[in-house]
């Protein structure tokens, strides 16, 4: 399978196909745990859906937005991930944004310990 | 990492994500200008959801394009929102890459448990009395000869392998 399938890859990634750098994403997948090596196909195929995702992500928040000046805004994609559920996964790194001043509102509405401010 | 002062990454502003009776809240820098949001009670998680110490992301440069290209011509975006879905795509990749992982040993386990005189034999001498579900996890197999010679019907996922000692491996090409 091999070199038939690097060059392949090698293609892909040198022709317009691919605008991701793939050892970028290699490192990523690395950092999983229990992934030692990955193959050639799976790397390419998983660079390109990461492509395809960012398309659908910018995309979906695009249209569900606010629509202000057409501008994406990061609490279009904040809202695009609590709604559809194919973008759950995300609820955790993409919460919905509070300013400073009003979150010390809050604590001061609900006292709780915390460590620091 | 690029970023102006305006990073909704909590692990960027130098604090820790916030955590108040099971909501989990990103602290945006004080600029009064910026829109007020709603703030949002979700589960609360293990904290190092939001605690990453692994920080590699793609280029955002790369990911911008991708979002410029998505939308419509006129359309702008703004810089914390790609800076936001720079995160995302990192973790995107490790989901795709550790949830077919986990698929694989579930059905891995269901097809091992299927063949009762082969499978659970053959797998359980090799890796001896630690066939924990936690043990297991760690071994991935591309394939597996069984010790009469018999080829178990595993499905691949040709993403990784890994030894396992006492049980003869080939890797599917």
């Amino acid at each position: 399978m091999s070199s038939n399938v690097e060059e392949k890859v090698n293609h892909a990634s040198n022709s317009k196909g691919i605008s991701l750098p793939m050892t970028r994403v290699k490192l990523i997948m690395k950092s999983s745990p229990d992934v030692s090596s990955i193959n050639q196909e799976a790397l390419l195929l998983t660079t390109k859906a990461t492509e395809l995702f960012v398309q659908h992500l910018a995309l979906s928040s695009f249209n569900n937005g606010s629509g202000k000046d057409q501008t994406l805004l990061y609490s279009d994609l904040a809202n695009t991930v609590e709604e559809k559920e194919t973008f759950q996964f995300l609820t955790d790194i993409l919460p919905k944004k509070i300013l400073v001043r009003d979150y010390l509102k809050l604590l001061e509405e609900n006292p709780i310990e915390e460590a620091d401010n | 990492m690029e970023g102006d002062g305006s990073t909704t990454d909590a692990s960027q502003l130098g604090m820790p994500g916030e955590y108040m009776a099971g909501s989990h809240y990103v602290l945006q820098s004080q600029e009064d200008d910026c829109d007020e949001s709603l703030h949002d009670h979700e589960e609360g998680n293990g904290s190092k959801e939001n605690f990453r110490e692994q920080d590699i992301y793609l280029p955002i440069a790369n990911v911008a394009r991708i979002m410029k290209n998505a939308v419509p011509q006129t359309g702008k975006i703004a810089k914390d929102a790609k800076e936001c879905v720079q995160e995302c795509v990192s973790e995107f990749i490790s989901f795709i890459t550790s949830e077919p992982l986990k698929l694989y040993l579930q059905k891995f386990r269901e097809a091992m448990k299927g063949e009762k005189g082969i499978g659970g034999i053959s797998v359980t001498e090799g890796l001896g009395e630690e066939l924990t579900d936690d043990s297991f996890a760690n071994q991935l197999p591309a394939g597996i000869i069984t010790a009469d010679g018999q080829q178990q019907n595993v499905m691949v996922y040709t993403t990784s392998y890994q030894q396992i000692p006492g049980v003869q491996q080939i890797q599917f090409s």
